[in-house]
């Protein structure tokens, strides 16, 4: 049977939920001085973007506290009607059966201004006499709409859990799944998901479900996933173009800016372009739209960058003079983005040694990695001595030494050397 | 043997200690004599003896203590007019309290600056030449602007000749008591191609392996050092296989950073030695020509470069044509 894993793993327990530690608590804190007495504030209002939490953790708490929840979200409707409606349950402190209540209005973004209408006006009213817990959610608290409405209300902002958080949710729920996931896959899905917890379940389950293993090459297109059926749209108009019109216009439909869509084209032109002179052809204009990227950026005028298009697209289109149409070929995603942001942290530390290169040889940082750092990994790996008599002369942390000496061994010899 | 980098021990600090580039110390020299210079382009290949020779007159002119009276600034990494704009203009206003009048500003792969921030630059020289010179060192004396180019006095260094090349390298080994055999030597020049800071490196690295440096060591320290297998790139595209050739040149690029101007020269080297009709040669040369060009003024190397591969690519399969007509 398909379950949605975002309701499967929902955290029955406040215990569960992942992050936003200080912001339950004052959420628990206030729930529980209803024990000692209505407190000042009769409605909390929990604020923050989606999927961080919000109405699992007022579950969980009604779960937890043994509590009655009382649920209205978007679905329903909220007009002055049918929020009073309301008023008679929340007039009482506990439920019919003894165990206390709590009311929740879900999803207030949601109101719109007829169908809902009256409906803040009815909620501030049915606050003012509540006699159990009111919780109310909302991704932005400070819409003026709510103006009134937050005068009494305790606020409680939900921030996006960090990524090491949702890694750990997700590491949870494949062990449970009993699958065997790379570090990488997972920690790329949370990052995509930007905190947002459920859409990074929901992530998950598309990849993982059913699968033993899930590796970062399984995960790697998920960017981008939006806008794949776009994109493709786009390239097909322009690696299949007729005329140069045609061609140009699919830049105004691409989702995505120029030098994504140039990256796009240069990936997959190799595939759809098998013919030797097609492919010349279609490199060359390429080669030519790079040239003018290169002119655009030495005068910083963008009025070139008509001409980038002209032959990334029109030019690319033209080149197909033997290369026949038929078959279907796939698109790639442009391997090169992903090699590049993979190397990201090595170029940095690269950098960062190339900067302390510079200061002693006279040469820029970029050329000094470049042009000097090979020789260094050659000395560093052969020559103990000489090495840590060059890390010492050019300052370099043991994290560079490590670096350059490419080996953990090999750097302890040359820091144990350093002192 | 000592333990730093040998190519700074041994950098040249005063003009007379500069190996070579004969007319151009000479016309240093007489600069240094009256205490006067002139705003420079010093314009030449790496490794030729531009920033030494920059830093050599600077020692000259004011003594020892010449840093503070120097800056030296690189373009490759602050190449924005912001730069021109604070730094520069801040180093150059102010009057330096001295024998010498002014101040020297070393802008260091000047050719790698923006068009407005050399723009920029032009009205800082004219404004402050008393108080400052300059003195520009780049690759390509093209890359300047013309208005810049016009204020200052060119310099052109060359690669260094063959002997001057071997007498310091051996004079280098001898002191650190490296045994440096002939055939090391000349596979180095061969590798390095007069480019002496890399000669230079090679070498250090080559008797960091504790062995007579013969050519064997050099050969697979550049093949180390320069994991651009340009060859193997190149068969790969002559017989038609365009994707795979360009994934090498990404790994070259990305993964070890060879530069795109030298794989070029490589790719450039090799075309000659290809078993390929002779008058085949020269069309490929002109094709690389082409490239190189655009590399310069492109903004995207593995781009330009894999265009190149491209129409390796097609040459091989016209090639192909043309063999089996006959």
């Amino acid at each position: 049977m398909y379950q949605p894993w975002t309701v499967k793993y929902k955290p029955k327990s406040l215990k569960e939920v992942v992050g936003n530690k200080e912001a339950i608590q004052k959420f628990v804190d206030w729930v529980k001085s209803w024990n000692e007495g209505i407190p000042e504030k009769r409605a909390a209002f929990i604020y923050g973007p989606p999927g961080v939490g919000k109405t699992v953790t007022v579950e969980a708490l009604a779960n937890d506290f043994k509590m009655e929840l009382v649920e209205k979200n978007a679905s329903d409707y909220r007009t002055e009607e049918a929020v009073k409606r309301f008023a008679g349950l929340a007039s009482q402190y506990g439920s019919l059966f003894g165990t206390r209540r709590i009311i929740l209005f879900d999803e207030l973004d949601g109101l719109t201004g007829t169908a809902d209408k009256g409906g803040v006006k009815a909620m501030v009213d049915v606050i003012k006499t509540a006699q159990c817990p009111i919780v109310l959610i909302a991704n932005n608290a400070f819409d003026p709409r709510f103006a009134v409405l937050r005068s009494y209300c305790l606020l409680i902002e939900f921030k996006k859990p960090s990524v090491t958080e949702v890694l750990k949710h997700l590491k949870a729920i494949c062990l449970k799944e009993g699958i065997d996931a790379e570090e990488n896959a997972l920690k790329f899905i949370a990052q995509r998901s930007e905190g947002d917890i459920r859409s990074a379940v929901t992530d998950l389950q598309a990849l993982a479900q059913g699968k033993k293993r899930l590796t970062y090459d399984d995960v790697s297109w998920l960017g981008f996933r939006d806008r794949q059926e776009n994109i493709f749209t786009v390239l097909r108009m322009i690696l299949y173009g007729k005329t140069c019109d045609g061609a140009k216009r699919a830049v105004n439909m691409a989702d995505v800016d120029v030098d994504m869509l140039f990256e796009w084209i240069y990936e997959n032109v190799p595939n759809h372009f098998t013919d030797p002179h097609d492919l010349a052809r279609a490199m060359d204009a390429l080669s030519m739209a790079d040239v003018y990227r290169g002119r655009i950026k030495r005068t910083q005028d963008w009025g070139f960058i008509r001409y980038v298009i002209d032959y990334m697209t029109a030019g690319v289109a033209m080149a197909r003079v033997n290369t026949k149409t038929s078959g279907w070929t796939p698109f790639h995603f442009p391997e090169r983005i992903q090699a590049l942001s993979k190397s990201k942290e090595e170029r940095s530390i690269q950098l960062e040694i190339g900067k302390k290169i510079k200061r002693k040889c006279h040469i820029s940082a970029t050329r000094a990695s470049k042009e000097i750092l090979p020789y260094l990994r050659i000395i560093f790996k052969n020559n103990v001595e000489m090495a840590a008599g060059i890390a010492k002369w050019l300052d370099l942390t043991p994290e560079m030494v490590e670096y350059v000496a490419e080996s953990k061994e090999k750097a302890a010899a040359i820091n144990k050397l350093l002192g | 043997m000592s333990f730093e980098m040998w190519a700074e021990k041994y950098r040249p600090k005063t003009l007379d200690e500069m190996v070579d580039q004969k007319e151009i110390v000479e016309r240093l020299k007489s600069f240094v004599k009256a205490k006067n210079v002139p705003h420079c382009i010093f314009a030449g290949p790496p490794g030729t003896g531009k920033t030494t020779a920059a830093l050599c007159l600077a020692r000259d002119l004011y003594g020892e203590n010449y840093r503070e009276y120097i800056m030296e600034l690189n373009a490759s990494d602050e190449r924005g007019i912001d730069v021109v704009r604070e730094t520069v203009k801040t180093f150059a206003r102010v009057r330096s309290i001295g024998e010498v009048p002014f101040k020297i500003m070393i802008l260091d792969e000047a050719d790698n600056m923006t068009a407005d921030a050399q723009q920029a630059l032009r009205r800082t020289m004219e404004r402050y030449t008393e108080t400052c010179r300059f003195i520009l060192c780049a690759n390509y004396s093209g890359k300047i602007i013309e208005p810049i180019q016009s204020r200052c006095a060119p310099f052109r260094f060359t690669y260094l000749p063959r002997e001057e090349h071997d007498k310091y390298l051996r004079y280098i080994a001898e002191n650190e008591g490296v045994n440096l055999l002939d055939e090391g030597l000349d596979a180095i020049y061969e590798v390095c191609g007069g480019d002496l800071r890399r000669a230079i490196n090679t070498l250090q690295a080559a008797a960091s392996l504790s062995k007579p440096i013969d050519a064997k060591v050099v050969y697979s320290i550049a093949g180390r050092a320069n994991p651009a297998d340009v060859r193997k790139m190149i068969d790969v595209a002559m017989k038609g296989n365009f994707i795979e050739a360009r994934k090498q040149l990404r790994e070259m690029i990305q993964k070890y950073g060879v530069a795109g101007s030298d794989i070029i020269r490589q790719i450039h080297t090799e075309i000659f030695k290809l078993d390929i009709p002779e008058p085949w040669k020269i069309k490929l040369a002109d094709i690389v020509g082409e490239i190189d060009y655009r590399l310069v003024e492109g903004a995207d190397e593995e781009v330009q470069l894999s265009a190149l591969l491209a129409k390796l690519v097609e040459a091989a399969y016209e090639m192909r044509g043309s063999t089996k007509k006959v």
